[in-house]
């Protein structure tokens, strides 16, 4: 039937006619078919096109040296002069492993607890419950990141903070700013507790538009609740989860600048100095446009590559995939 | 029923409509006739520039009317952005706002004042009066593209040493004149029940300005580098110190490694706050105003006993005479010496202004006599008053403040362009006079400084920007590790046997290139003067 | 409702698990609520106790010198008002452009939609940075223009990937088939029904956009001179950060207002979020309903 050869594309050419389309007929017949998802897709391919691809001749800042008397694009052109530059300072190695051991750990954390949070939330039967656990869990993403820090250094202070108090009321003696050990922990942990309750939403979106007579179903079966979760819950996150999970991937190297400069002392620079402060480090007296977009670019390209490697394998595996 | 897309598209397209009537901006440099845009650079707590009355006095007399755009926060991520597209207001005004490196960067950006000076008479008379304010201004070619500020009565340093005259006095204590003297007053203090409350254990005998990882600052044991004969400025900064002519970096030196061995045996002994590595300024404060009448903290450096202290705490505390290192030492001691009246690129003019001889006119102006006093200190009549050919400085007129904090609430402070000249007697505000009263003891330590050649000019160089990218990239390593050092080394101790790995271990992270190219700009500098 | 007779208590085992989750629910409550418990309370209290700890779960002192600091700034309420402006029309915009883009995506027949997608994620990435953004919006005349806060924010892309796995996961294929029998017509498939059965993705994609637009103070910053232009964020850093001055240096370098300053500064740091975020907090729970509204795709299948 025309609805089934229209969705999978094919020509209706009667075997036996010669040469098969040329390109112009191909390209036609795709847009007389598809014409109008173009359209929907139009609005959005202008906006990208115009305001992220246009500025992106400002990349070869990375392999040019800043002369702002030649302009943007004028500057020398020293090829990967800043690279070598940045992967030749001895803190390149310390730099890149502490990014990569906040990252990484922030992103596992940060990836499996706000679908654990979600699960829990979604199995409150009162309605009203519900909305509240959902309202106040994710209140903490508005916090500016200056007075999270700022909370952190009154919460766990040494001597008077609470959760210090706390700690030792179970008898864990804890420097939780000083320690350089526990300087992933606690950053992990306050990054978790700020961010899960607003990541939790989409999985909660999730949920909500799981099939009811699927849990009927299990009900009958002699599901109990933990069940549900597993056979029924869980499933239905899978695709989102993969998905989120490439994203996150993507962000292997980001690290966020502010919340770690703040939170860096004496104590813990060995372990909290990260591309994003060493970048602000040096470009803080100036102008060091070249070897700050090369550095970024790095960065980018790096977090491209796990984006890539993890998309592909998510292709793979679970036959959910970007692209 | 409507879609929600195409509701979503009604939305938009009223939206449109209704706003397009309400477009603010506009094209806004400087066009119209008479009019000078200045953008300036405020302290975070400066209050609007239409409030302050010295502004209509600048107006007159520069003949033009200014449009001021008010930046208080994020001007290094703003200044990038816009000095790269090439747009500069016609004036920028503001303490450092626009740097060396912006300067050397972005020199065609800027009018080259040095050609102007006719226009500005009050600006060649500030030149001439100090050799320092031409430096300052002048760039290694000669061209003059930022002016300088200069005030007077601001102390020699901006460092005082306190110690808690009451609690000495309820131990039956004396003041400690020596290092080893201070460590038997802080067991005291820490041992018995200093303040008198009733609870031995609620004093914190040693306490100092967090360490930023980036250097040191004022108010930190490198303080105490002062008791071996080393001057420093600002604290200690980077470590760059010159000494008979030569340019060293005390993190290397031995004299900082005893600092550091002292420092850690008050420390491991219990005489130091727990939180002083971890604390933010803002608890490091609090914690000196005690609580209520009872102070907390026994020994510390700060600006004056008022501001470090409180008010209610301040009169417990005296301020003493650097500490020797050892009893009967041969080495004079000296203190950290600065440069407070002096600073450098307060304001800076477009290159490509409509209004030249506007521009021109209002930088003169802000270096007008009057002028200056009112930028300096606020508007006649409220702040300031005449007084026979001078000025006196009035008390805030809002009670509850205090006269620093007044003075950079109503007025640009010591951020704008201002010179007071050296016949001009002006009584000073009372945070100056009690920081200057409070500097008595250090009289004879500062003495021993002799700026033009035991204090790096680091403020009077100019480096160039080649110079002065190795300078940060080095030293992103060296502090890294330097820093890191000084934390460990405090806390736990091992400066004895790590002290020559790590000293190693920054030569070759580049500290010696550094130092050289100090001493070369020294060098320069030096010969420039004679 | 269905689905909530479907969780409610049948056995013991059933009981034993709503206890457990009780609990959970609590710890994360107190978790989660403290803190910001802490951030209200301290909001009013005198400074210098909160940060020596002695403000824990009352107010002391009580002031609102903070509040009364951040409110008599004029600026607030044009901050105020522009925020809502720029969040209402651009998440309008957002959604337009968005949920269009993301329905086209999800077509599994469309085959363009791969290298499409790469061409989307690829500037989730790479980007010319700062300088040429700023040269780009000077030469098309959107600095110092309302648009700047709409326009180039226009497609998220994150948004929409999130949106496109909806659309490819949460609808049947068999929804399509029976309503394209009469020949395939994308428009009216999307608009009449792939959107209404949407509601949850919607709204999540709306609420994403919608706090985006709220907390956005970079634009404002970088490309806006006018302050009349200025959205509630950069009014807010301005307090927030200027109060933060202090912080940074020691209290000498001549007199930079030392703490007494300071003492201003931490009570309108905690007062700050409040006032930023009550609005945002707000509109959720409106929001919330149409998650539970959900998908009734069980009542259209056979």
């Amino acid at each position: 039937m025309t609805l089934v050869r229209e969705r999978t594309g094919l020509a209706a050419a009667p075997a036996g006619r010669g040469t098969p389309p040329g390109r112009a007929e191909r390209v036609r017949r795709h847009l007389s078919r598809y014409w109008q998802l173009w359209v929907l897709l139009l609005p959005a391919i202008g906006f990208t096109a115009v305001f992220a691809y246009v500025p992106m001749y400002g990349i070869q800042l990375a392999f040019r040296e800043f002369d702002f008397q030649a302009g943007l694009t004028g500057g020398r052109w020293v090829g990967l002069k800043y690279f070598e530059i940045f992967f030749d300072s001895p803190m390149f190695g310390t730099v890149l492993r502490n990014t990569l051991t906040i990252s990484i750990a922030t992103l596992v954390v940060g990836f499996l607890a706000p679908i654990a949070l979600a699960l829990v939330i979604n199995q409150i039967v009162n309605a009203t419950r519900k909305r509240f656990m959902q309202t106040a869990t994710y209140l903490p993403h508005f916090i500016s990141i200056v007075v999270v820090v700022g909370m952190l250094q009154v919460l766990l202070n040494p001597s008077n903070g609470t959760v210090t108090r706390l700690f030792s009321g179970f008898g864990l003696d804890l420097d939780l700013l000083g320690d350089p050990d526990l300087f992933v922990p606690v950053y992990v942990i306050s990054e978790v507790w700020q961010h899960c309750g607003w990541n939790s939403i989409i999985y909660l979106a999730a949920l909500a538009s799981v099939d009811t007579q699927l849990y009927e179903a299990a009900r009958i079966d002699g599901a109990n609740r933990l069940h549900l979760i597993r056979h029924v819950d869980i499933p239905a996150l899978v695709p989102t989860m993969i998905i989120l999970f490439i994203l996150t991937m993507g962000g292997v190297l980001s690290t966020g600048f502010e919340k770690i400069w703040l939170m860096q002392n004496a104590l813990n620079l060995p372990v909290s100095e990260v591309i994003a402060t060493y970048t602000y480090r040096i470009g803080i007296l100036g102008n060091q446009f070249s070897l700050g977009t090369a550095i970024g670019l790095f960065n980018t390209l790096i977090n491209f590559l796990f984006l890539v490697v993890t998309n592909w394998l998510a292709k793979k595996f679970a036959d959910t995939s970007l692209w | 029923m409507m879609s929600r897309t195409h509701r979503a598209g009604a939305v938009l397209a009223t939206g449109a409509l209704l706003l397009t009537g309400c477009t603010g901006g506009g094209d806004s440099s400087g066009a119209a006739d008479g009019t000078v845009d200045i953008l300036v650079v405020k302290h975070g707590l400066t209050g609007p520039m239409a409030d302050m009355g010295w502004v209509a006095d600048l107006e007159k007399k520069a003949g033009v009317k200014i449009r001021w755009e008010e930046v208080s926060a994020d001007w290094s991520q703003k200044k990038a952005t816009m000095l790269a597209a090439g747009e500069v207001p016609d004036l920028i005004v503001g303490g450092n706002a626009v740097t060396n490196a912006d300067l050397a960067t972005y020199s065609s950006l800027f009018e080259d004042l040095s050609d102007d000076l006719d226009a500005l008479p009050n600006v060649q008379g500030m030149l001439d009066s100090h050799a320092e304010l031409a430096a300052m201004a002048t760039r290694s070619s000669g061209e003059v593209y930022a002016l300088p500020s200069y005030r007077r009565y601001w102390p020699e340093t901006i460092s005082r040493q306190y110690v808690n005259q009451e609690w000495l006095d309820n131990l039956g204590l004396d003041v400690p004149t020596t290092w080893d003297e201070l460590f038997d007053v802080l067991v005291a203090f820490k041992e018995q029940d200093a303040n008198g409350n009733g609870d031995p254990d609620d004093e914190i005998p040693w306490d100092w300005n967090p360490v930023d990882p980036a250097g040191f600052a004022a108010g930190q044991p490198t303080m105490l580098l002062s008791g071996l004969g080393l001057p420093t400025t600002y604290g200690g900064g980077q470590g760059y110190v010159v000494e008979d002519g030569k340019v060293l970096n005390f993190l290397v030196d031995e004299r900082y490694r005893e600092v550091i061995e002292f420092t850690h045996r008050a420390y491991a002994a219990g005489l130091v706050s727990k939180q002083v590595m971890t604390q933010d300024y803002s608890a490091f404060q609090s914690v000196g105003r005690g609580d209520g009448d009872v102070a907390k903290v026994g020994f510390s450096w700060g600006w004056t006993a008022s501001d470090r202290f409180g008010a209610r705490l301040a009169d417990q505390y005296t301020s003493t005479a650097p500490l020797e290192a050892e009893a009967g030492q041969s080495t004079p001691v000296t203190w950290n010496y600065d440069t407070e009246n002096f600073s450098p690129n307060h304001i800076v003019m477009s290159a490509d202004t409509a209004d030249r001889d506007g521009a021109l006119a209002v930088i003169d102006a802000f270096y007008d006599p009057e002028i200056s006093v009112q930028v300096l200190w606020g508007d006649l009549g409220t702040n300031v008053e005449r007084d026979g050919d001078g000025y006196t400085v009035l008390p805030p007129a809002d009670e509850n403040s205090d006269p620093s904090t007044w003075k950079w609430t109503t007025t640009l402070a010591d951020a704008g362009p201002h010179w007071i000249r050296d016949d001009v007697d002006v009584e000073p505000p009372a945070d100056l006079a009690e920081a200057t009263e409070q500097s008595e003891p250090l009289r004879e330590a500062l003495a021993n400084v002799d700026p033009d050649t035991d204090i790096y000019p680091f403020k009077y160089v100019n480096i160039s920007t080649e110079d002065q990218s190795t300078i940060t990239l080095n030293d992103t390593t060296v502090l890294n590790l330097a820093m890191t050092a000084f934390g460990r080394w405090v806390t736990e101790g091992g400066v004895e046997e790590e002290w020559d790995d790590y000293v190693a271990q920054l030569e070759s992270a580049g500290l010696p290139q550094n130092v050289e190219i100090y001493q070369r700009y020294y060098d320069e500098y030096v010969a420039s003067r004679s | 409702m269905k689905r909530l007779s479907a969780l409610r208590a049948r056995t013991p085992g059933d009981i034993a698990f709503s206890v457990v989750l009780a609990v959970v629910c609590a710890v994360i409550l107190f978790v989660t609520i403290y803190p910001l418990w802490f951030v209200a309370i301290a909001s009013i209290s005198e400074p210098r106790l909160v940060a020596t700890g002695q403000v824990t779960f009352l107010p002391q002192n009580i002031s609102l010198f903070g509040y009364e600091q951040i409110f008599a700034d004029e600026r607030i309420w044009t901050g105020y008002r522009n925020t809502v402006v720029y969040t209402v029309v651009g998440t309008a915009l957002n959604m337009v452009v968005t949920l269009p883009a993301a329905f086209a995506l999800s077509r599994r027949e469309f085959r363009p939609r791969r290298a499409l997608m790469l061409f989307f994620a690829f500037t989730m990435f790479f980007s010319g940075g700062l300088i040429p953004q700023y040269l780009l919006y000077r030469d098309i005349g959107l600095l110092d223009n309302w648009l700047v806060f709409v326009l180039p924010t226009a497609l998220n892309v994150y948004n929409l990937i999130i949106a496109r796995a909806f659309f490819e996961n949460a609808l049947p294929e068999e929804l399509f088939e029976a309503a394209t029998l009469d020949g395939v017509d994308y428009f009216r498939y999307f608009l009449n029904i792939a959107l209404p059965l949407s509601k949850a993705i919607v709204s999540v994609i709306a609420l994403y956009y919608l706090v985006q637009h709220w907390n956005d103070f970079f634009t404002g910053l970088i490309f806006v001179r006018d302050y009349q232009l200025q959205p509630l964020q950069i009014v807010l850093r301005d307090i927030l950060l200027s109060n933060q001055a202090f912080a940074g240096g020691a209290g000498g370098a001549g007199g930079s207002g030392g703490a007494y300053g300071q003492d201003f500064a931490d009570q309108i740091k905690y007062g700050v979020i409040i006032v930023s975020t009550l609005p945002v907090l707000l509109l959720y729970p409106f929001l919330q309903k149409y998650f539970e509204k959900g998908v009734m795709i069980g009542s259209v299948k056979g």
